[in-house]
């Protein structure tokens, strides 16, 4: 353990374990139970998100609690097997309801899951408030399953919670590929012999499975949140399923054990609020900053597009202005006009473009070579060698694309399903500046590309 | 007597109580490229659902190899169309390839090197093998049918259904699809296309069948193609659109 962390821990576990240093074993198996059960949920949450249907989970979260309630009136019991085998059951039960609503009264599939969440979440609360009410004994505290509690978990419950996760995340390894098969196109999985709807109910019946042992944790109302968030924030990261699950069982597990800590530093915050929110801090982190998905990179990257785009612009102008032999030289203002208009987020943009150009020296304050001009007012520029290069270059690929373009047309396509690797790099490349990475051109139609005219 | 490689056995499917392909016998009994053409909305894409027990039937069977699709489900592949499933899914394009073997894999066995090397050499056959690595997402619309395509070889089948192959595919793709299906009824295997372009029909299909809710007619290309059985398949919509044309004037605002 890095020396930061252990600090930065240390107190919440003193704290927690009522000692003013140390780990207790208890706390300790408790943390390790709880982030068990976040790993899993993020695994087995992924295979719900990726087969689109994350509100499962929420439909029978919040039916554990009727399930809970009706466990201890049958029994009279509060060990939390007991309980959570009731939760399970009742899960399962709004399931099956939601399946017979959707079947039976072709109700749509988003309106169903509403009836059910609220139906059988208003039945667990009756039941609960009857039994607090009643002052039944040991009926209270039921109510932590709400909210999810885990300062009130045994070593034994820690344990089982642990060893129910791991074997959920050992079925979802066993079948992930079955898994990804019917997620990713059901009526092939059908054609080819997978028999879906056992798949699907499998599916949906380990979902039930990571909620109901996630209730200790994050309570009836949040635990969804562990299944839902933990695979959304991984998704950011990466485009592999394999490499999906893992990650969005590490998210859950930070989580998880992040919540745990905070609950347990403060005594009488409840868990589940804690754990999802630092699920949803890890998650807005992801949207903001992960590669390639991230909101960061794709502002980046539109950012790097509209700089070359005006690059280019200005390259052209600049082509233009300079005459038949390139040697009349350019004013600034006179290509800011045309580059821009009368546009001012335009011109700032050309600007901006101009400057960068002049500083990679593909245009150059103009003297040597320049014709001599009557009444010259001295703020005249030229392009350099490069720069003429490069301006020529992109005319040559415009052209290019307009011949693709034109061949589609010809043949009646729609230019976006060309069989092109990526579009926009037609003219990104020829006008990137200096700084980043050149790549090699693309080979788009150059072959039947008029010579260019130089 | 050899069996029928396809029988399709006054086959009736309905959505709802609407009948949308009735009475379909056709039976093909040797390998070539086999088109099945008609007007969109008319069941082309129903025929080869109800044949692989994606929408029930209300009545009829199909049949393959004289046997029920469940008997030989490995022989029989099958490429949907391209809008059917979700393109941002977290998979690389040899994944997708890879899930044609899954089916001969069975339960819970992983690919292996025989699979991946399979996989590599049907992306191969279709020209993909430099995008081997890539999210499907990051494909063109001909890039995306191709991989199916090439899901459907690694299949290792001796039928393949393949539903609207072609459609919005470039040029290029298509003469690629085309090549391939080409190649596979070359090397004994029936090819059966759901198609919708009759330009391209003609030159492409060694037999036909012309569907309309029901079967128009069904032999090789030149015989089926006629202008008759043309004018069956198709001139009922346009008599229909000028009904409706006529309509329209008449009571000046739409029915």
């Amino acid at each position: 353990m890095t020396p930061w962390l252990w600090f930065s821990i240390r107190p919440v576990i003193a704290s927690a374990s009522g000692t003013s240093f140390g780990l207790t074993y208890n706390t300790l198996v408790v943390v390790t139970g709880v982030a068990a059960v976040g790993f899993a949920a993020g695994v087995v949450g992924s295979l719900a998100l990726l087969r689109r249907r994350p509100l499962v989970g929420d439909a029978a979260a919040h039916a554990t609690l009727a399930g809970v309630a009706l466990a201890f009136l049958a029994t009279g019991r509060r060990d939390l097997p007991t309980l959570l085998v009731g939760a399970f059951v009742s899960a399962v039960a709004a399931l099956a309801t939601l399946v017979f609503i959707r079947r039976v009264t072709r109700t749509r599939d988003d309106a169903a899951t509403a009836i059910v969440i609220g139906v059988s979440f208003g039945i667990g609360l009756a039941l609960i408030s009857g039994i607090t009410a009643r002052g039944l004994p040991g009926g209270g505290g039921l109510e932590q399953f709400l909210l999810g509690h885990t300062a009130a978990l045994t070593v034994r419950d820690a344990a089982v919670l642990a060893v129910v996760s791991l074997l959920a995340v050992v079925v979802v390894a066993v079948g992930l590929k079955e898994a990804v098969v019917l997620s990713f196109d059901a009526e092939f999985a059908a054609a080819t012999g997978w028999p879906v709807g056992l798949l699907d109910l499998a599916l949906v019946g380990i979902v039930a499975v990571m909620v109901v042992v996630g209730l200790p944790a994050a309570g009836a109302v949040l635990v969804t949140a562990m299944v839902v968030i933990p695979p959304v924030a991984a998704r950011q990261w990466t485009d592999r399923v394999g490499r999906m699950l893992p990650l969005a069982g590490l998210i859950g597990l930070a989580a998880a054990v992040a919540g745990v800590a905070a609950s347990a530093a403060r005594p009488g915050l409840s868990t589940g609020p804690l754990v999802v929110l630092s699920a949803a801090a890890i998650c807005a982190v992801s949207f903001l900053i992960a590669p390639q998905r991230g909101w960061i990179a794709r502002r980046w990257s539109a950012a790097v597009l509209e700089n070359q785009w005006s690059r280019g612009r200005v390259l052209e102008v600049c082509l233009q202005l300079s005459g038949p032999d390139g040697r009349d030289g350019v004013d600034p203002t006179a290509v800011m006009l045309r580059a821009a208009g009368d546009s001012w987020a335009g011109r700032r943009t050309a600007s901006r473009a101009w400057q960068s150009l002049a500083r990679d020296g593909l245009i150059l304050p103009g003297g040597s070579g320049l014709k001599p001009r009557r009444g010259d007012a001295g703020n005249r520029w030229q392009l350099s060698n490069a720069g003429m290069a490069m301006a020529w270059e992109r005319r040559r690929r415009i052209e290019a694309w307009n011949h693709v373009l034109d061949e589609a047309v010809e043949s009646g396509r729609d230019w976006l399903t060309l069989d092109l690797p990526d579009p926009v790099d037609v003219l990104g490349s020829a006008v990137a500046p200096a700084t980043s990475v050149r790549r090699a051109p693309l080979p788009v139609a150059t072959p039947r590309v008029p010579e260019s005219q130089d | 007597m050899t069996q029928p490689l396809v029988e399709f056995h006054d086959v009736t499917v309905a959505y709802g109580r609407r009948p949308v392909l009735w009475n379909v016998d056709l039976t093909i009994d040797r390998a070539c490229l086999f088109g099945v053409i008609g007007p969109n909305g008319a069941g082309k894409s129903t025929m080869l659902k109800a044949a692989l027990g994606l929408v029930p039937v209300v009545g009829g069977y199909v049949r393959f190899f004289g046997e029920p699709l469940a008997r030989v489900r490995t022989r029989v592949g099958y490429v949907p169309q391209r809008e059917t499933v979700d393109w941002d899914f977290p998979v690389t394009v040899t994944d997708v390839v890879l899930m044609g073997t899954y089916a001969r894999l069975g339960w819970f066995r992983r690919p292996g090197r025989r699979e991946r090397e399979l996989a590599a050499e049907c992306l191969d056959r279709v020209g993909l093998a430099d995008f081997a690595g890539r999210q499907i997402g990051r494909l063109s619309g001909g890039q995306q049918q191709r991989v199916f395509l090439a899901r459907a070889l690694a299949q290792e089948a001796d039928i393949y259904l393949f539903d609207e192959p072609m459609a919005g595919v470039d040029v290029r793709s298509q003469e690629r699809i085309f090549a391939v299906l080409a190649e596979l009824r070359d090397a004994g295997r029936l090819v059966i296309v759901v198609h919708h372009d009759l330009r391209t029909a003609a030159e492409w299909f060694d037999r036909v069948a012309l569907v309309d809710m029901r079967l128009v007619a069904a032999g090789p290309t030149a015989e089926v193609l006629t202008p008759i059985n043309l004018q069956r398949t198709y001139a009922g919509r346009v008599e229909l659109l000028e009904e409706l044309g006529q309509a329209v004037a008449e009571r000046g605002r739409t029915p």
